[in-house]
């Protein structure tokens, strides 16, 4: 009896779940393939829906913002995270206070923290305008309205949101490095900075790699931050792919593409995935050798 | 005039109401969604409905908040879901591509019924007629090449003429910047914004351009010299912006235009009612007709329409035969469009009462004047030129150009050819 318990307890969710993601990524892919308009209908277009969303400015455009933000939001989003988890691991005064205020953005919508940021980083009435009328007229922080600079508005918002939750996970990992080792650190006479970078850090990898993983596939997904934040703009200059699947599936009334748009974001995942699963197995497999 | 159509409407309610003797003794019921929640939209759909309840009706309105995508992202499911709303909201060329996916009520007869075909502008009856039989009623009309003056930024120029082609805009733009106006030219941020400052730039420069290369994409017309120039003028409005406005709606900036730090607004007939609603009165600010340089009024046309599904339940297809009756009804216009500030779609209204603005009144008589130019044409930044997808894919280049000075007049058309021919 007990047996059976526990298999409904793990597979009806597990199958459920597996099903639910199988069976709309098929749908997707399926779509991807008709002529899909307003609605979805049944035919056979080949390629044509993914040549029409390659062909076009939004996506190139959207996928190299994705190079540019992916890599600007996971590694200064990690070492910020890492910065504020080391400098929490100094036995400080007032450490859970300070925790949770790090961790507190996490907690907040990312439309929240788009919206706010736009009123922040607007130079007509942000951080621009204040440091302006403190009598430093010259300031200029116009990121929000500059195309070339718009992407590194939603990296620091990006920054803001997420570096308290690659702080905890950090934290975690320094808290559980084994004080045998530290001790014995400090006995051969490692100063501080050399405990960090000889030491305690080297032994984090596994949880830089954790952290950088999540964090990646975090901004491969990013919507509705850069929604609230620049709308995409100023122009196109934000356009993001999670962007440019919804604006074809539902603003322009293009499901066909839309699926084609969003078929090629899932690729983009798996190509960060694939490799990392990979890599844990190796893993594991050299782990049960040994 | 109006007794005649008062009557004329009445008969066709008698005949219809004798001809399905399944919708006698029915109570008419109505579900219908739009995007309009609150403010003055808000309140003219409220108003409508009480009418409808007036006339023994029962009204269920579901409003969507939102963009209009959002209300067709509702509208799309329940139409998969097969219980779509009797009626909904849709305008444009939209209302042919949905009309293809869900039947729609057969209108022909009640319009013929009530005469409202006479006094439609053909442009805008041949969009709600997918197919030659009427599915959706128009119930306002907006212009959206309005063209706002600040009354404190004109005297800041020192300026009293309003400017009638493009040539006198820039001049008035000119003087404003020398006069002390921070912006010459009020704007937002958004996507229709950006749009709107285009299409009634070429609209301006030649109607007859904006027919062939917007309205009906013809590709020699979307390479000429008329777009290149629509670009040029839109890049001079664009230099005179507040660039801060990054993705504002352009009500964020109204206090700005009424104290005189901004001069000129291109907006629709709907500022006026948001101004309004802002505590600004109409001395604030000036409403004229889009510049235009052939001297003849231009419209660029935007219309809020009705669609109707069929449904099978008897009560719901006696209150689609109410609800057509009354959004056809002068009376009916004439409450809506005071409330919104826009004009009725009928062309026999009389708007000297007192109930209707100098602004409207002029719009009135600009679309008048607009339709026997044939210079009346559909706007492209409100969705009534082109299909959703072709709108977006030529607003995508428009703003890329507003809010990038780098792109030259000859690229951005190119790139709208381009754009074009991607997104058949």
């Amino acid at each position: 009896m007990r047996r059976v318990a526990e298999y409904l307890t793990i597979w009806v969710p597990l199958l459920l779940s597996a099903g639910h993601v199988v069976l709309f990524t098929a749908w997707t892919t399926w779509m991807s393939f008709t002529p899909s308009t307003l609605v979805p209908v049944v035919g056979w277009v080949g390629w044509r829906n993914y040549a029409a969303v390659l062909g076009t400015r939004n996506w190139s455009i959207a996928f190299d913002n994705l190079l540019l933000f992916g890599a600007g939001f996971v590694v200064l989003t990690a070492l910020t995270g890492l910065g504020l988890a080391i400098l929490l691991d100094q036995r400080i005064r007032a450490e859970n206070v300070l925790r949770s205020i790090f961790l507190y953005p996490m907690a907040v919508s990312f439309v929240v923290t788009g919206t706010v940021w736009s009123w922040l980083l607007n130079p007509g009435m942000g951080v621009q305008k204040l440091v302006n009328g403190w009598g430093w007229t010259s300031f200029r922080f116009d990121w929000l309205i500059d195309r070339d600079m718009a992407i590194w508005t939603v990296v620091i918002a990006g920054i803001w949101q997420a570096s308290g939750f690659a702080m905890a996970l950090f934290l975690a990992g320094l808290r559980s490095v084994e004080a045998d080792l530290i001790k014995a650190a400090q006995i051969d006479g490692a100063g501080p900075i050399r405990l960090y970078t000889r030491v305690i850090l080297p032994s984090l990898w596994p949880i830089a790699v954790a952290v950088l993983v999540i964090l990646l596939q975090f901004a491969i997904k990013t919507f509705d931050l850069v929604r609230a934040l620049t709308g995409g703009g100023p122009g196109l200059a934000t356009q993001l792919p999670a962007l440019v699947v919804y604006d074809f599936m539902f603003q322009r009334g293009h499901i066909g593409r839309g699926s084609a748009a969003a078929v090629l974001m899932l690729l983009t995942l798996l190509g960060v995935l694939l490799p990392y699963g990979a890599w844990k197995f190796y893993r594991q497999r050299r782990a049960a050798r040994a | 005039m109006t007794t005649i159509h008062r009557r004329a409407v009445l008969a066709g309610t008698a005949a219809l109401l004798a001809t399905t003797a399944r919708a006698q003794g029915v109570k008419p019921r109505l579900t219908a969604i739009s995007q309009w929640s609150a403010g003055s939209d808000g309140a003219a759909i409220t108003a409508l409905g009480k009418k409808f309840e007036e006339r023994g009706g029962v009204w269920q309105h579901s409003p969507v908040p939102g963009f209009t995508t959002d209300m067709m992202n509702k509208l799309r499911a329940q139409i998969m879901a097969g219980d779509p709303p009797a009626c909904s909201q849709l305008k444009g060329p939209e209302i042919a591509a949905w009309s293809k996916i869900a039947p729609t009520v057969d209108l022909t007869d009640i319009v013929a019924a009530a005469g409202y075909e006479k006094v439609v502008s053909p442009d805008l009856a041949r969009l709600h007629k997918p197919g030659g039989k009427w599915a959706a009623l128009p119930l306002q009309v907006y212009r959206t090449n309005a063209l706002y003056l600040s009354k404190r930024a004109m005297d800041k120029a020192k300026a009293d003429k309003i400017p009638v082609t493009w040539d006198d805009f820039n001049a008035l733009a000119e003087k404003m910047k020398a006069g002390g106006v921070a912006n010459p030219i009020a704007n937002g941020g958004t996507r229709p914004d950006d749009g709107q400052k285009f299409e009634a730039a070429l609209v301006g420069i030649s109607p007859t351009a904006y027919r062939a290369a917007i309205m009906n994409l013809d590709a020699k017309a979307l390479n000429g010299p008329e777009i290149k120039a629509a670009f040029a003028q839109t890049r001079k409005i664009a230099d005179w912006m507040d660039p801060n406005t990054a993705a504002q709606h352009f009500s964020t900036n109204l206090a700005r235009f009424i104290a005189g730090d901004m001069g000129m607004m291109i907006q629709g007939g709907w500022a006026q009612g948001v101004l309004l609603n802002a505590g600004f009165k109409l001395d604030d600010f000036i409403i004229a007709p889009g510049p235009t340089n052939n001297g003849k009024p231009v419209f660029l046309l935007n219309a809020d329409a009705f669609i109707f599904w069929q449904r099978k339940d008897p009560d719901l297809q006696a209150g689609q035969k109410l609800m057509a009756e009354l959004v056809m009804d002068p009376a009916i216009q004439t409450m809506y469009s005071q409330i919104t500030g826009s004009i009725p779609v009928r062309s026999d209204v009389d708007l000297s009462g007192p109930g209707w603005s100098d602004g409207q009144r002029e719009t009135a008589r600009t679309l008048q004047g607009a339709i026997a130019a044939n210079q009346a044409v559909l706007s492209l930044a409100h969705n009534m030129a082109q299909e959703n997808g072709m709108t977006a894919a030529m607003i995508d280049v428009i703003t890329e150009f507003v809010k990038n000075s780098k792109i030259t007049p000859e690229q951005a058309t190119t790139r709208l050819a381009e754009a074009v021919e991607g997104a058949r």
